[in-house]
C-alpha cells in the first residue's frame, strides 16, 4: 500500500489521511501500544457501525425506560381525545381511539424488539448447537440436518411463516416459535460450514490425540473461533425477524391486536382514509422501525468488517 | 454434462416428495376435511351421523394413512388440487385466474430490479472508495431495512393521495383491460416491489465485479493499453455479469414473499392476496397447495440455476 510520501499525482483516499494522522501519532510518541482488541477498534473507526450503534442504543433506551419519557398508559383509550395531530401533550398525536402514539411506539419497541432479537438468538443457538457438532462429526448426522435444513429452507420464509400461523394460530409465543423454527437454517448452515473448514486444522488433530471427546472439542475448542460470523449472523436475522414482526403485524397476522407492537399501530393504516388524513399514527412508526432496523444492519455490516478481512469489499 | 443434470434432479425428486408428505401431513392435522368442506356446519348438524359416516367412506376418508396420502399425492401430479372450504371452487381454477397477476408483477419488478441493480453496482465497484460508492452503499441499505409496506404506505399516500398520478390500488379499472389501460395501476406496486431486490442486486453485482476486476486478464487488457471503459465494460462487466443473471434463481422466495405483503398493500388480486385471505380464513387446503407451488417453484428454479452454473463454470459439474 502507498504511504504519504508515494510519488504520485492521484487524489488522497480517506486511508490515506488516516495512514498520516497515525503517523503523526507514532512520530509524537503518543502512539498507544495494546489496549482493546483489533476487531473492536476496526469497528469504532467504522462511521457507519458507530451510527447505527448509537440510534440502536437510543432505541432501546428509550423502550426500556419508557415509563420515565411518557406519562401516558399505551392501552389507556380516551374517547375525548381521539386522533389528535402530534402536540406539546401527545408528542406523536393519538389514534383512532385517543391512546397516546408515542408511548405505543415506546412500549411497542419493547415487543417487537423482544421478537426480533429473541427469536434471533434462539434461532442461533439451534443452529449452533447442531451444526457445530454434526459439522464436525460428518457422516449420516450431518446428512440428516443438511436434508432438514434443506427442507425448511426451500420454503419462501414468508409462506412458511405464515403457513404455520393458520396451524398454530396467533400469539406472541407462537410467533417467535415460528421465527425460530423458520430461522435456524441460515446459521446452521453458516456454523457447520465454519466447522468443515475448521476441521482440517492443525490443533483439532492434537486435541483428538489427546483423547478429548467430541462435543468436547466441538464445543470448547471449535466454537469460539466462529463465533465472529455467528454474532453476525444474529445481528442479521435480528433484523429480518423485526421486518418480518412488522409485515405481518400490518397484515393482521402477527402478533395479536391488542399487545402494541411497532407493526400492530401500523395496522390501521390499512384503511385509506387513516393512510390519507392521519399521517402522524403511521409515519413516525414507520420511520422508527425503518431506523432500527437500518441501525442493526448497519452494526451486522460493521462487525463483518471487524471480525472477517476475508469479506471486505 | 447430462450425468450432472440426472444427479441433481434425482437429488430433487425426493426431497419434493418429502415436502409433499410434509404438507399433507399438515393438512391432516388442522381441523376439518373434505366432507365439512362440502356441507355447510348448519346442515351437517341436521343430518343423520349414519348418512355423514356413508360420505365420509364414499369419499374414502375412511381408509389408511398411507391410501389416503397417495391418492392425494397422484391427484396433485395430475394437477387435482383439492377444493377451497370457502365456496368449494377448486383450488386449480383459483390459481389459474390468479397466476397471471403475480407473475405479470414479478416479472416486471425482476427485469427492473436486474437492469438498474447490476448497473449501480457496476459503477458503485468502479468508483470504489468514492462518494459515490458509500453514497449507495448506504441508499442500499436503507432499500433493505425499510419494510416493504412502508415504503408501499408512503408511495401511495404521495403519489396516489396527494398527487393523483396513479390509482390507489387494484389491477385495472371495471372494464378497461388492455395493457395501456392497466399500466398505471401496475407502476407503483411493480417498483415497491422492485426495492428490496434492488439493493440486492446492487451489493451483489458490485463485489462480483470488485472480483472481476482484480483478476489478471484485467491487467493484460490494461496493459495491452485499452481504453480503459473498454476494459471495464467488455472484460470485467462481461465476467460480472455472469453471475448476476444467475442469481435471479435465488432471488425467487424474496420476490415471492415480498409479493405476498405487496399484493395486500395495493389489492392487487395475485395468488400472494389469495393466500393471505385464505391464512385469515384458515383455509387450510388453499394456504396448503400454495404453500406447496410456491416451495415447488423454489426448488425448480434452483435446479436451473444450478445447471446455468455448470454450463457457464465447468469445474462446478467436474467438482465434487
Amino acid at each position: 500500500m502507498s504511504g504519504p510520501n508515494y510519488p504520485t499525482t492521484r487524489r488522497r483516499t480517506r486511508l490515506d489521511a488516516q495512514f498520516d494522522r497515525i503517523r503523526a501519532r507514532e512520530e509524537a510518541g503518543l502512539a498507544k501500544s495494546g489496549g482493546g482488541s483489533r476487531a473492536v477498534k476496526k469497528f469504532l473507526n467504522n462511521r457507519l457501525a458507530v451510527f447505527g450503534l448509537v440510534v440502536f442504543a437510543i432505541i432501546i433506551f428509550a423502550s426500556v425506560f419508557a415509563p420515565l419519557l411518557t406519562p401516558y398508559d399505551p392501552n389507556k383509550i380516551d374517547l375525548r381525545g381521539m386522533l389528535q395531530a402530534p402536540s406539546w401533550e401527545h408528542w406523536f398525536g393519538t389514534d383512532r381511539t385517543g391512546r397516546d402514539l408515542f408511548a405505543r411506539v415506546l412500549y411497542g419497541g419493547r415487543i417487537s424488539i423482544l421478537v426480533g432479537l429473541g427469536s434471533a438468538v434462539l434461532a442461533a443457538i439451534i443452529g449452533v448447537l447442531i451444526g457445530v457438532y454434526t459439522g464436525y462429526v460428518g457422516g449420516w448426522l450431518d446428512a440428516l440436518a443438511m436434508r432438514v435444513s434443506e427442507i425448511f429452507m426451500s420454503f419462501p420464509q414468508i409462506i412458511l411463516v405464515l403457513m404455520l400461523v393458520s396451524i398454530l394460530g396467533q400469539s406472541l409465543l407462537n410467533l417467535m416459535l415460528i421465527f425460530t423454527l423458520t430461522g435456524w437454517g441460515g446459521i446452521y448452515r453458516m456454523a457447520r460450514a465454519r466447522m468443515l473448514s475448521l476441521r482440517e486444522e492443525e490443533y483439532v488433530l492434537a486435541l483428538r490425540s489427546f483423547g478429548l471427546s467430541r462435543p468436547l472439542i466441538a464445543y470448547k475448542h471449535m466454537l469460539p473461533n466462529a463465533l465472529g460470523p455467528i454474532m453476525v449472523n444474529i445481528t442479521l436475522s435480528t433484523a429480518a425477524f423485526i421486518l418480518q414482526e412488522a409485515g405481518l403485524s400490518f397484515l393482521g397476522l402477527g402478533v395479536p391486536l391488542s399487545i402494541p407492537t411497532w407493526g400492530n399501530i401500523l395496522n390501521v393504516a390499512q384503511d385509506i382514509r387513516v393512510l390519507q388524513t392521519n399521517w402522524w399514527i403511521w409515519l413516525p412508526v414507520g420511520v422508527v422501525i425503518s431506523l432500527f432496523v437500518l441501525s442493526v444492519n448497519f452494526i451486522g455490516d460493521g462487525l463483518r468488517d471487524a471480525t472477517d478481512p476475508s469479506q471486505q469489499g | 454434462m447430462l450425468t450432472y443434470i440426472i444427479r441433481r434432479v434425482l437429488i430433487l425428486i425426493p426431497m419434493a416428495f418429502v415436502i409433499c408428505f410434509l404438507v399433507y401431513l399438515g393438512l391432516e392435522l388442522t381441523p376439518g376435511d373434505a366432507v365439512s368442506h362440502m356441507i355447510n356446519p348448519d346442515a351437517a348438524g341436521s343430518m343423520n351421523p349414519a348418512q355423514l359416516e356413508a360420505l365420509r367412506q364414499s369419499l374414502g376418508l375412511g381408509q389408511p394413512f398411507h391410501v389416503r396420502f397417495w391418492s392425494w399425492f397422484t391427484n396433485l401430479l395430475q394437477g387435482n388440487f383439492g377444493y377451497s372450504m370457502s365456496g368449494g371452487v377448486p383450488i386449480a381454477n383459483i390459481i389459474a385466474t390468479r397466476l397471471p397477476a403475480t407473475l405479470e408483477l414479478a416479472a416486471v419488478a425482476l427485469v427492473f430490479s436486474t437492469v438498474i441493480g447490476s448497473l449501480l453496482g457496476v459503477v458503485s465497484a468502479l468508483k470504489r472508495g468514492s462518494k459515490t460508492d458509500s453514497a449507495l452503499t448506504v441508499i442500499g441499505m436503507l432499500g433493505v431495512s425499510i419494510p416493504e409496506f412502508f415504503f408501499g404506505l408512503v408511495a401511495i399516500s404521495i403519489f396516489a393521495l396527494n398527487l393523483g398520478w396513479f390509482p390507489v390500488g387494484g389491477r385495472s379499472m371495471p372494464g378497461y383491460l388492455t395493457l395501456w389501460d392497466r399500466l398505471p395501476h401496475m407502476v407503483m406496486p411493480a417498483m415497491v416491489l422492485s426495492i428490496m431486490l434492488t439493493a440486492g442486486v446492487m451489493r451483489y453485482a458490485r463485489s462480483s465485479m470488485l472480483d472481476a476486476l482484480s483478476r489478471d486478464f484485467i491487467k493484460t487488457a490494461r496493459s495491452k493499453g485499452l481504453p480503459e471503459w473498454r476494459v471495464n465494460l467488455l472484460h470485467g462487466f462481461r465476467v460480472a455479469l455472469t453471475p448476476v443473471v444467475v442469481l435471479i434463481g435465488f432471488r425467487l422466495p424474496v420476490l415471492i414473499g415480498g409479493s405476498v405483503i405487496i399484493e395486500q398493500v395495493f389489492q392487487w388480486p395475485g395468488i400472494g392476496n389469495e393466500f393471505i385471505s385464505a391464512v385469515r380464513s384458515q383455509d387450510y387446503p388453499v394456504v396448503m397447495t400454495i404453500a406447496l407451488l410456491s416451495v415447488m417453484a423454489v426448488l425448480v428454479a434452483s435446479l436451473i440455476v444450478d445447471i446455468l452454473t455448470a454450463v457457464i463454470d465447468p469445474r462446478v459439474r467436474l467438482g465434487e
